[in-house]
């Protein structure tokens, strides 16, 4: 006790006053800390740096290891529970289970950037949250962490987790979470035509038949794992599926699967059958969309976010910078600048033909990449012949060339469409002029007016 | 969302009668001219005929005004500097040719306050006849839809834009008829839409021959795009009579005629609701008759 400090008027009404804090501390951190070095802590803590018995305890806690940290809230220090949570906290710490987690890359101020974002979870409730500066990070599902100075927001009047710069993740050793059945998601699933299906559903029921069906393995953090996808469809549409697990699905079969869940890769939404999903034969449904085709209107198109093999017609009224002649990486193909490729560096471009058009329907605009066969097919000018007049005249004619073959024409194109701020985008699988049966349409026109004056 | 905004196809008739804008009020915020049949544009996609062009400007800096004509009047373009393509495709283009031109709209009110809408094309290319017709389709097909969207919309009575989108409509349909309804202050004159539907339906169909009932007196000065006058028809005066006669009748609680029992009763005495309707822009126009709202007319 030698050491214990000897300023005046703290030293034995201190020490009486802190035996509690003292046992408290050594309950909780066991044999990791000794009586002698809880002393020089505190010490250190409450006559060097004048904080508080309770910041001094936490300080020690968190040093040293100890699992109780909320025990030891007080009130000038917010620690919350996930129900407790309102979207409004500027610093709160949490303590909660990792119900689901994921990489993601996003891109901010222009540059790629990867996140975490997931699902944290305790005895009261679920929560999403993202770490923006992860780091080398890593939280593993079913594990639990004290997530500190973290900060709340709102989303579509959901509070949402962010752990900033200034937030921590770490590891909570020995606390075990059980969290309520079924607190996964919060809404209770919608029953809901596969045609409206948009971008963050969360979960739903679908009933609708089987297109197809295929199995992948592939490897998640490590781990082999076997993945069931393909397609499903219902009299409104049809929509891409994931199972994570065998629910022994066959092609042709028409099922009902609850609990689903509606998760966007880039614009175009997908069903996912996870663990809580449960899936039951039904009678067979007849009446679905023509698969072969699924035409829709643009603005159809902007309201759903996207879609796979959607067609859509209308009239090219733009021609965007990019269409022409164009060389491509060997290497991974993507199209090059100034004979250097962004990942290869100055590589021996290939020289391709393609269209970066605007296609509007009256019902709004979609962007749409063409591919080269179908830009030799829409405008009638192959590879070979604009080579030939690039020799001649330069690329840039060739670009005009294009352009003029095609602004204003009427073509149908077919491919998967994503969207982001600048709306909707398709890459073109396949493509052709259209012909309008005028006089048919027209008198169809015609009679419906006359019937309904 | 910075998405691209929808090329509307609309005839001149509509956009001309035009008076309503959204004008933007933040910076890159697009402005819209919403129709009286409650398409809210920011660009447009006309077809027509180039019947004039001239560069108001100078060889090194161009200035292009010209007219297209469909078959419902004149659609006024100006092709300024920042619409090089087009400026550089009109200055190749002999007039008259059929024309198909993209573009955003901008109206400018006069010192009497007629408004006048333009065209700024960032596109402007020749086309054949079948395209031409096939814009002629296509827009009558959507002025009918907006023309019937916004029927609708009327006899639903007191609808919001929520009702209007869970009953079918898109939300930029919805927006923009509750809009144009709302600020308009009357009813649209749907004899015009339909007269250029039926004008655009002959042009289509030659062979058949196509009467809605309207004569063929749109006027086409270029300049004056206003409602055309009603009347000169046959008994105009007798049926304004008779509709007057029926108002009075039908005004039980001195708020006005429903239109609808309006409308039944003008059927039964053999005048068609299109019919109907011109006479009673007629005597509005002539300050016989006013609607409280859009579901009564009165009798002053």
């Amino acid at each position: 006790m030698g050491e214990y400090p000897s300023k005046e008027g703290v030293d034995t009404m201190e020490m009486e006053e802190l035996t509690p804090h003292i046992e408290e501390l050594q309950r909780v951190l066991g044999d990791k800390i000794d009586e002698q070095q809880i002393m020089e802590e505190l010490n250190k803590y409450l006559n060097e740096y004048h904080v508080n018995i309770d910041a001094a305890k936490r300080g020690i806690i968190r040093k040293y290891g100890g699992s109780e940290v909320s025990s030891f809230v007080t009130g000038n220090s917010l620690v919350k529970k996930v129900a407790e949570l309102t979207g409004s906290e500027q610093n709160v710490d949490i303590t909660a289970k990792v119900v689901f987690v994921d990489t993601k890359e996003i891109t901010s101020k222009g540059l790629p950037k990867k996140i975490l974002s997931g699902i944290l979870g305790d005895e009261t409730g679920t929560v999403s949250f993202t770490v923006w500066e992860p780091g080398s990070m890593v939280l593993a599902k079913g594990s639990v962490y004290h997530f500190r100075n973290c900060y709340c927001k709102t989303w579509n009047e959901k509070v949402q987790v962010n752990i900033g710069s200034r937030g921590r993740v770490e590891v909570a050793e020995g606390i075990k979470i059980d969290l309520p059945e079924r607190q996964i998601s919060a809404a209770p699933p919608t029953e809901i035509k596969i045609g409206n299906i948009k971008e963050g559903m969360g979960s739903v029921t679908v009933t609708g038949k089987v297109i197809s069906v295929e199995t992948r393995e592939i490897t998640a953090r490590g781990e082999k794992k076997t993945v069931y996808s393909g397609m499903i469809a219902d009299d409104t549409g049809k929509i891409q599926f994931s199972a994570w697990s065998d629910f022994g699905i066959k092609e042709g079969e028409s099922l009902c699967i609850q609990n689903g869940y509606i998760r966007a890769w880039k614009g175009i939404p997908q069903l996912n059958l996870g663990d809580r999903c449960e899936v039951s034969r039904v009678d067979a449904i007849t009446e679905i969309v023509d698969t072969s085709s699924n035409k829709k209107t643009v603005d159809e198109i902007t309201r759903i976010g996207g879609g796979l093999d959607i067609t859509v017609e209308g009239l090219v009224v733009d021609v965007r910078q990019g269409s022409g002649i164009i060389r491509r990486c060997p290497q991974c193909n993507r199209s090059i600048l100034n004979g250097a490729c962004t990942t290869h560096g100055i590589v021996d471009g290939v020289m391709d033909l393609r269209l970066k058009i605007v296609l509007d329907d009256g019902t709004g605009a979609l962007g749409a990449v063409v591919n080269r066969a179908d830009t030799e097919k829409l405008t009638g000018v192959t590879l070979q012949a604009a080579q030939g007049l690039a020799a001649v005249k330069g690329e840039g004619v060739v670009g005009r060339e294009i352009t003029s073959k095609i602004l204003m024409k009427r073509i149908r194109i077919t491919g998967n469409v994503m969207s982001d701020d600048y709306g909707p985008s398709m890459i073109v699988k396949s493509a052709e002029k259209v012909d309008i049966n005028l006089e048919e349409e027209a008198n169809k026109l015609l009679d419906e007016v006359e019937a309904a004056i | 969302m910075n998405a691209r905004e929808t090329a509307w196809r609309v005839f001149a008739t509509e956009l001309n009668s035009s008076t309503l804008e959204i004008k933007a009020t933040e910076e890159k915020m697009p402005s819209y001219i919403v129709t009286p049949l409650g398409a809210k544009i920011n660009r447009v996609l006309v077809a027509g005929v180039l019947t004039e062009k001239e560069n108001m400007g100078s060889e090194e800096e161009p200035m292009w005004r010209g007219r297209i004509q469909d078959v419902s009047g004149n659609f006024f373009i100006n092709i300024g500097k920042f619409q090089p393509e087009a400026s550089a495709a009109i200055a190749d283009i002999e007039v008259p040719s059929l024309v198909a031109a993209v573009g955003r709209v901008r109206s400018y009110t006069t010192d009497d306050q007629r408004v006048f809408v333009t065209v700024r094309p960032e596109h402007i290319v020749q086309i054949n006849q079948t395209v031409r017709n096939e814009w002629i389709l296509e827009t009558a097909k959507s002025t009918w839809k907006r023309l019937t969207a916004t029927k609708k919309v009327l006899s639903m009575g007191e609808a919001t834009e929520q009702d209007l989108v869970k009953a079918g409509m898109s939300p930029v349909e919805a927006f923009g008829i509750t809009y144009a309804l709302d600020n308009y202050g009357q009813m649209p004159d749907s004899a015009l839409y339909l007269k250029t539907i039926q004008a655009a339906l002959r042009m289509l169909l030659p062979d058949r021959d196509v009467d809605l009932g309207f004569p063929e007196d749109l006027s086409d000065e270029p300049d004056e795009i206003e409602i055309p006058e009603n009347g000169g028809g046959n008994n105009a005066a007798q049926l304004e009579d008779l509709i007057l006669n029926l108002l009075e009748e039908l005004d039980t609680d001195g708020k006005g005629a429903p239109r609808e029992e309006l409308e039944r009763r003008a059927e039964a005495e053999g005048i068609s609701s299109i019919e109907l309707e011109e006479v009673s822009n007629t005597l509005m126009d002539k300050g016989l008759v006013y609607e409280p709202n859009l579901r009564y007319l009165k009798r002053i």
